[in-house]
């Protein structure tokens, strides 16, 4: 495997710290070879950049990969906008070598170069695809079996696929495939690739991202969901604060929100406190509790084995 | 220079279209979004009419509509392309021009929270680019006026 300089994001960093030591820890945990670089800037935000200045989206994202291409590296990212973002410019230049030279040109003059040479991947298809399955389940301590999980994808994991090309960008499998793999069942729902709806928040709708929150929430409080695991700092912020702000008037989800590198690092064996998860808003504890229960039961073979080779009346 | 750009022949065969409002999510939920309106407006000529309006904000940017486009191209391409007209004419959201500031001085969108990192027991943040990323916006605008110039 190649080395991977880690895009943590500005998101992250600076509301989030814990999910970035939860990622940390997966990360030792597998023995990746994951690097921190120095000089790297905001992906940009698209929806804000990009709404303002086409070109200072360009720039700034082909910087970034310009970066790690110097380096030779790979670049792999916690959070779906910032590799969706930086995918999206190195397919735009990719695919328009007039456009790539004028960024070049621009680069040159600061002592970069943008080739596009690194890959750039989401966390989750990227456990999926190079770390795998079963390296996964080989290092893992205790499943999820019996645990109800609503995956939502993030669209920004998987479109705009051209760029991305992550997973099928209408129908992926790959996250599911993963919490399968950690034992869970993945429930299917409605709204599961329903967009989160953060965005509304960024341009003074705080209403409507709750309309948008509660319509899935709604859903999995139906369904009896366990909780919903995702993996961007976006969506999180979303399910989580936004849920929290809905509880506080008076309407009540109880539905933990749970980052991927949090339920692989359950499933590890490190503990919830030290993977930062009461850092959340929403209480994690009614899914650590059910966990818990459901790991307490005797194991199925242990009635099997005690039937078959227990006493018997046979004589 | 590196400018925003709308494909008026694509948007003409959108607005024969329509294939994607099913399935896009503001459209599905905000009873008041429909880029389809949009759209014809512009194609008529008229689309001052929707700078100050706030559905060209409400694109989520799911990319759902491009996913499902026949040409590659989404609802999404006209909401952007009207949502650069309107932050030129400095009829953008209150936190759109918040966020873009704190953009063009500090490259970032926030700093790294220190004493939470520290608490969790987490490593320095590596160096931000800030200066080099001011250097390269600056290089991108003085091109601009060069080639506005020539
Ligand atoms: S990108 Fe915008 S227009 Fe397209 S489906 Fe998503 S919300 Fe709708
Ligand atoms: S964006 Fe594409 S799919 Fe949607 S209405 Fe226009 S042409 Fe049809």
């Amino acid at each position: 495997m190649k080395d991977f300089a880690v895009f943590w994001g500005c998101t992250i960093q600076t509301r989030f710290p814990f999910i970035e030591k939860s990622t940390r820890m997966v990360l030792e945990s597998f023995k990746l070879p994951y690097r921190d670089i120095d000089g790297f800037t905001c992906c940009p935000e698209k929806s804000l950049v990009n709404n303002v200045d086409h070109g200072a989206f360009v720039v700034t994202a082909a910087r970034n990969v310009a970066l790690v291409d110097e380096l030779g590296y790979d670049l792999v990212s916690p959070c779906t906008g910032c590799v969706s973002n930086l995918a999206t410019v190195k397919g735009e230049l990719k695919a328009n070598p007039r456009e790539k030279a004028e960024v070049n040109g621009l680069l040159k003059e600061i002592g970069r170069e943008f080739t596009g040479t690194a890959s750039l991947k989401h966390l989750v298809p990227f456990f999926h695809d190079a770390v795998g399955i079963h390296t996964i389940k080989q290092k893992m301590k205790r499943d999820f079996k019996g645990m109800r999980i609503a995956l939502h994808y993030g669209c920004h994991m998987i479109r705009p696929s051209h760029a991305l090309k992550a997973d099928d960008p209408l129908n992926p499998v790959k996250f599911d495939n993963l919490i399968r793999g950690l034992g869970a069942e993945s429930l299917q729902f409605m709204t599961k690739l329903m967009c989160c709806g953060q965005g509304l928040d960024r341009i003074d709708e705080h209403d409507k991202a709750l309309d948008f929150a509660r319509v899935k929430l709604k859903e999995l409080k139906a369904m009896k969901a366990d909780a919903l695991v995702l993996c961007c700092p976006s969506c999180f912020l979303q399910f989580d604060n936004n849920q929290f702000l809905m509880e506080k008037e008076g309407e009540k989800f109880g539905i933990p929100v749970i980052y991927f590198t949090e339920l692989l690092g359950l499933a590890l064996g490190f503990d919830a406190e030290e993977l930062g998860m009461n850092n959340h808003r929403i209480d994690c504890t009614p899914f650590l509790k059910k966990w818990e229960e459901l790991s307490a039961r005797p194991a199925v073979s242990a009635g099997i084995e005690e039937g078959l080779t227990g006493p018997n009346a046979l004589g | 220079m590196l400018e925003a750009k709308l494909d008026l022949k694509l948007l003409e065969m959108c607005s024969k279209c329509g294939a994607c409002y099913a399935i896009c999510p503001s459209c599905v939920n905000i009873p008041s979004y429909d880029p389809r309106a949009v759209i014809k407006d512009i194609l008529d000529g008229e689309h001052e009419k929707w700078i100050n309006h706030s559905s060209i904000w409400q694109c989520l940017e799911c990319h759902f509509c491009l996913e499902m486009c026949y040409q590659h191209y989404g609802f999404e391409s006209a909401m952007t392309a009207m949502r650069n007209i309107a932050t030129r004419k400095g009829a953008h959201p209150p936190q759109v021009k918040r966020g873009w500031e704190m953009f063009v001085k500090t490259s970032r969108l926030g700093e790294p929270a220190l004493p939470a990192r520290k608490k969790l027991g987490l490593p320095e943040p590596k160096a931000s680019g800030a200066e080099e990323f001011r250097k390269l916006y600056a290089l991108l605008n003085e091109k601009r006026q060069q080639h506005k110039a020539e």
